[in-house]
């Protein structure tokens, strides 16, 4: 009995979604055809008029779930804090929308809920009452651009270590634990919009260094110098700015999150033709959370698809399967020691 | 990033009403990977042949049904753009697109909870008018 378990983010097949290819019902059976028994799922994605379907949607689900013997493992939860653009929501405002939300997780059997990152810490207190009478607990999501120095972050962290309810805890994503910038998304950025080589070897060097550019950016209170020089057109400055979105920090950086840690994020940018993730070292992730007793999910999040150029075929579904070979084996391969 | 979302293809014709050409209309894919309700459309401009449309003449449904300007639909938080729903965009213009070939661009610009800047798409097509 594995103590790690896997399921696969619908956000993975979003493409398939849109333009089509693959109905809900597609995206279950393509799943379970391939022993995938859990899902990570967007109500805002793949659930019209969410958080308020109609009785035949709800239904549908029902019938979804049952027939395919899915887990619903996670669900993905936004709060649209600018949904009027002239000024943010109020604490109340928020709160409602999140009992919203909970309520919705409890009818799709649900007990987790990933708040996206950035989501104001005043909200979880309030919410609590609503979190227990529901059974859905709800996680922060700690994400690489917006990660554990941000100050919306730490603030959330802090009054989660304050209410200390197991109702209330934090989702990685493994984005923060990038040893190098994804080859998917430099390739989209120099070949479509024309960034060049001298700023994408920059970046690069600043992972083989061992750190990241957010950390860099930080350190010189913005671009370094010699990067400043080198970024000549909007599609550089693209580039450089987005890739503080991808961050290389050590796994140690979860010590003393471990307790509250619920979920994981795998994200996935480029299976190699090695079967490895071109950026994240699993076999390293899966061993540092096997030794520190994980017995969550963890969950494929494929997301190279949005750097894939036009014209080019989408992958989504080969991307998924290779990803869930590699960690069920590194998982199989880590707890099957165990046996002896 | 999300341009592949933008302008679907063969959705670019003139619109009759009581047998009048009012203008044109086209139908795009959100530039984002989840719904969001209209008021977090930040920008919808459309190109003909270089030339924008004028933001007053441009209107937008969910459903086909109820119609708004951009500037109405900074208040509209009970009609949500689907993810992998077309939103339709109309641009009012007499005549509508003239006979013959246009190039025609459209950006999209949404707002999304957590990124600071808005995440927009472009995408220029060859429309044909019979």
């Amino acid at each position: 009995m594995s103590k790690i378990k896997t399921c696969v983010s619908l956000y993975s097949l979003q493409d398939e979604y849109l333009n089509k290819r693959m109905s809900l019902e597609d995206i279950f059976k393509f799943l379970a055809d391939n022993s995938v028994e859990g899902i990570e799922f967007l109500p805002d994605q793949m659930m019209h008029n969410s958080p308020h379907p109609s009785k035949e949607t709800l239904a549908e689900w029902d019938r979804l779930v049952s027939t395919y013997k899915m887990k619903p493992v996670i669900a993905d939860v936004f709060l649209n804090t600018n949904i009027y653009k002239n000024r943010e929501l109020t604490q109340k405002e928020c709160v409602n929308l999140l009992i919203e939300e909970i309520k919705l997780a409890n009818r799709l059997g649900i007990r987790l809920i990933r708040l996206v990152s950035m989501v104001p810490a005043f909200v979880i207190e309030p919410l609590l009452p609503y979190a227990e009478k529901y059974n859905v607990t709800l996680a922060l999501e700690i994400h690489a651009g917006l990660g554990f120095d941000v100050q919306k972050t730490q603030d959330f962290i802090k009054e989660m270590k304050r209410l200390n309810s197991p109702y209330v805890g934090l989702v990685i994503d493994a984005g923060i634990f990038c040893k190098r910038l994804p080859r998917v998304m430099a390739n989209y950025c120099q070949q479509l919009l024309g960034t060049s080589q001298e700023v994408i070897d920059y970046v690069n060097n600043i992972f083989a260094q061992g750190t990241d550019p957010r950390k860099v950016i930080l350190e010189h209170n913005g671009f370094p110098d010699d990067l400043k020089k080198l970024l000549k057109s909007e599609a550089d400055h693209f580039f450089a700015h987005f890739a503080d979105g991808y961050e290389n920090e050590p796994y140690s950086i979860l010590d003393e999150y471990m307790p509250f840690i619920k979920h994981f994020h795998f994200k996935l940018f480029e299976m190699t033709e090695s079967c490895e993730e071109y950026s994240i070292d699993y076999k390293g992730l899966l061993q540092y959370l096997h030794e520190k007793g994980y017995e969550g999910y963890v969950s494929t999040e494929y997301e190279g698809n949005r750097w894939v150029l036009p014209g080019n075929p989408m992958e989504e579904i080969e991307q998924v399967l290779a990803h869930q070979a590699l960690i069920r084996s590194v998982i199989n391969e880590l707890e099957g020691q165990e046996v002896y | 990033m999300f341009d592949n979302n933008v302008f679907l293809e063969n959705t670019c014709k003139n619109i009759e009403e009581a047998s009048k050409i009012t203008g044109f209309e086209l139908k795009t894919n959100i530039t984002y990977y989840r719904g969001i309700p209209l008021s977090m459309v930040n920008d919808i401009r459309v190109e003909v042949d270089g030339e924008n449309v004028p933001r007053e003449s441009i209107l937008c449904s969910v459903d086909g049904v109820d119609w708004f300007t951009l500037d109405e639909m900074e208040t509209v938080t009970s009609y949500k753009w689907e993810y992998g729903e077309p939103l339709t965009v109309r641009a009012r213009k007499d005549g509508g697109l003239a006979k013959g070939t246009h190039e025609v661009a459209l950006d999209v610009v949404v707002r999304t909870a957590y990124i600071p800047v808005p995440l927009a798409g472009r995408k220029a097509r060859t429309v044909e008018i019979a």
